[in-house]
């Protein structure tokens, strides 16, 4: 069983799943008809759609972790559908791209197999603030802090 | 002469806030990381590809080479001698200036490019995203805020752009590299239609300030010139337009075949129209969001790119005519390298880098430094790259312009060969690049070698003669007037030779060159350049260029003459 992560949606720091929220079970779109007790599964392709937005979690699949179309459809989800479930990232899930994945709006991610994360680890997390808005930060650092200004 | 402080604090360009100087020292920390974990053993080959990519990085034919983001080809003498500083220590003496208007470096160690990326943050630099599925350095007009013919000076939209695609949550890992050019100007000297987006900024009659948008140009295998799919776009929407083309690419472009990837082939796919349709419906959900730019903003960075305060100059037109006609070698130079600028009694220089002998834009770090100098001692401490791989000084009183010519032929970079045949673009082909078919460098040696009585250059007048090791067209050879293009026969080295492409600048409108006939080997490539010069000259209209003519006769009275009739 690959290593589940989650992220505390307050401070923002990587933890442990409970082992439970693992367990569920995940349907394609066409199997799943609403059911409260599993979850969906989507292909990075997948296009998003209102109903989406009443499962009580959704994973996307990544199938390399250099191609970047789940990134989009999490944004998506999020911000358009209105989407406030568990967004799993699965599939070739690496440590390095987590940043990416939690600013697009996962809270949970299940490593690729065989990879391992020290989460106490503080390379992980590269930077403290990023220039763009993302579904984290949803406004942009022009917005957010005072910038420099020229002499 | 010196006016400037070496640490050019007058200098118009972007500075580092404390906020980009944090992101940058992560950055360079959380890289090193990496590269410490990649040695270690703990990080797979191929992630680490990934992120050594998209922090300028390489695995080349013979080292590793860096590329260095240059950001829209600007730099002040301090970056430039940190540059110098770094081909000496870290690699053997030289850099090379690429199309993109970067910086690389072909030698240096793996395990020194994070003391490399330190030494650059100390001088607010970086090599973020110069490499990889991502979107690249954006590009601009090496003339910029100083071009007699510029309505909007496109350099704070091109920091913008930086900031806001910088690791960027969303659009880091497309499905193939993106690149961006903006020009400001009347003329396009950036290239905007072959890029991945093209921008042009300019004010209204009213002063707003638009953008338009075309998309899907691009060079490579598939060449094609972009489609405008927006105009007039209020700069206010510049990243939530963005946003949605790029949104649309993530998604929708190719990822199944990297030779099909780029974006030019998502818009044939959907034609113009259908990607405009497909763009304009998902602006339409993020033109509100927070990422619209406030003039709080806009004018935030439009301030680090105030005019420096020209101080005025006597009139020199005399003394440089009487200069010129007393040195002809000099008044070639001004006749071909000194354009015009805004500012009376300045002009803007480009230094060539194109020496017989010097790979195309190689630069020794002597050479580096010197430059960095003269910005200090005749400019405002400010350096441009050029896509045509060659330094540009902005701002140069006329009256120093022969105290610069006579430094630069001293440090071999006076040629006068501006606009002209032997102004070769190349890529560093397979000498260094694991991807070439070809080597491109010695070609272009040869061309310069049999080519260089300059009275015989300038009867050919302005000729763009670009050369690509292979097709993935880092050398531009489709907009070249004369473009060649290496490829692997069997196992050999051959050029395949295409004429009337253009670029879109002194205001032509761009176009891909078209084949002229089977490939050569390198031998004979300038015996055939030579015959399509002779067709030419032979053909040509009185006070017709290389381009018109071969714009009004097609590529058939080449064909013949070079290749012979098939009788």
């Amino acid at each position: 069983m690959a290593a589940l992560i989650e992220i505390d949606r307050v401070s923002g720091t990587l933890r442990g799943a409970d082992a439970g929220r693992a367990g569920l079970p995940l349907l394609a779109p066409e199997a799943w008809h609403g059911q409260a007790d599993a979850g969906l599964r989507l292909p990075g392709d997948a296009e998003p759609e209102a109903r989406f937005a009443e499962a009580p979690l959704i994973a996307i699949e990544f199938p390399a972790f250099h191609d970047g179309r789940g990134l989009s459809l999490a944004v998506l989800l999020r911000t358009r559908f209105g989407f406030t479930g568990e967004l799993r990232a699965i599939g070739d899930v690496r440590p390095d791209l987590l940043h990416y994945l939690v600013r697009c709006g996962f809270d949970t991610f299940e490593l690729a197999e065989g990879v391992s994360i020290d989460l106490a680890d503080p390379r992980l997390v590269p930077h403290l603030q990023y220039y763009q808005a993302s579904v984290r930060d949803p406004e942009p650092a022009f917005r957010r802090v005072a910038r420099g200004r020229a002499a | 002469m010196l006016r400037c402080d070496p640490r050019n604090p007058g200098t118009p360009m972007y500075r580092y806030d404390s906020f980009d100087r944090q992101f940058i020292a992560e950055r360079v920390r959380h890289y090193r990381a990496q590269t410490e974990r990649y040695l270690a053993g703990e990080l797979s080959e191929d992630e680490f590809r990934h992120l050594r990519l998209r922090n300028g990085l390489y695995v080349q034919r013979l080292a590793p080479m860096l590329r260095v983001a240059v950001p829209y080809g600007t730099l002040s003498s301090t970056q430039l001698r940190t540059l110098a500083h770094i081909a000496r220590d870290y690699d053997r003496g030289y850099g090379h200036l690429s199309t993109r208007q970067n910086m690389q470096f072909n030698w240096p160690e793996l395990a020194e490019v994070p003391d490399i990326l330190e030494a650059l943050a100390e001088v607010e630099m970086h090599a973020i995203q110069t490499s990889g599925n991502c979107i690249r350095n954006v590009t601009t007009d090496e003339f910029s805020g100083v071009a007699a013919d510029e309505t909007l000076d496109p350099r704070p939209y091109c920091e913008i752009i930086r900031q806001w695609s910088t690791s960027h949550p969303e659009f880091d890992w497309l499905p193939r590299k993106f690149k961006i050019a903006v020009t400001g100007a009347a003329e396009d000297r950036a290239a905007i239609d072959v890029h991945d987006i093209g921008l042009r900024v300019y004010r209204d009659a009213a002063g707003e300030r638009l953008v338009d948008f075309i998309v899907g140009g691009g060079l490579g295998r598939t060449p094609v010139i972009g489609e405008t799919i927006r105009t007039g776009l209020p700069m206010a929407h510049l990243l939530t337009y963005l946003e949605a083309v790029m949104r649309v690419y993530n998604r929708y472009g190719r990822r199944d075949n990297k030779y099909k990837a780029r974006i030019k082939i998502l818009v044939r796919a959907l034609t113009a129209e259908g990607f405009r349709a497909k763009v304009d419906e998902e602006w339409a959900l993020v033109r509100d969001s927070a990422s619209v730019l406030t003039v709080a903003e806009i004018e935030r960075v439009e301030g680090y790119f105030v005019p420096p305060a020209w101080p005025s100059v006597p009139d020199a037109t005399a003394t440089l005519a009487e200069q010129r006609l007393a040195n002809p070698a000099f008044g070639r130079w001004v006749a071909n390298n000194v354009m015009a600028h805004r500012q009376p009694g300045y002009a803007a220089v480009v230094l060539s880098t194109k020496v017989t002998g010097i790979p195309p834009g190689d630069v020794s770090d002597r050479q580096m430094q010197a430059v960095a100098d003269w910005a200090d001692r005749y400019g405002f401490g400010e350096i441009r790259i050029s896509h045509q791989q060659n330094f540009v000084l902005p701002d140069v009183p006329q009256a120093a312009l022969f105290e610069l010519w006579q430094a630069a032929c001293r440090e071999g970079l006076g040629e006068s060969n501006v606009g002209l045949l032997t102004n070769i673009i190349c890529c560093p082909g397979g000498d260094y690049c694991s991807l070439a078919n070809a080597k491109s460098i010695p070609v272009a040696e040869a061309i310069q070698q049999r080519f260089d009585d300059y009275d015989y250059l300038h009867d050919l007048g302005p000729i763009d003669l670009n050369i690509s090791g292979c097709m993935n067209a880092c050398g531009h050879h489709h907009v070249g007037t004369i473009g060649i293009l290496g490829v692997d026969k069997k196992g050999e080295e051959f050029y395949q030779i295409s004429i009337g492409g253009h670029a879109g600048h002194a205001g032509q409108t761009a176009s891909i060159g078209a084949i002229i006939g089977p490939s050569v080997s390198r031998d004979e490539v300038p015996d055939v350049i030579g015959r399509i010069l002779d067709t030419y000259v032979a053909l040509r209209a009185p006070g017709e260029t290389f381009l018109a003519t071969c714009r009004r006769i097609g590529t058939e009275p080449f064909k013949e003459r070079i290749y012979g009739r098939a009788d």
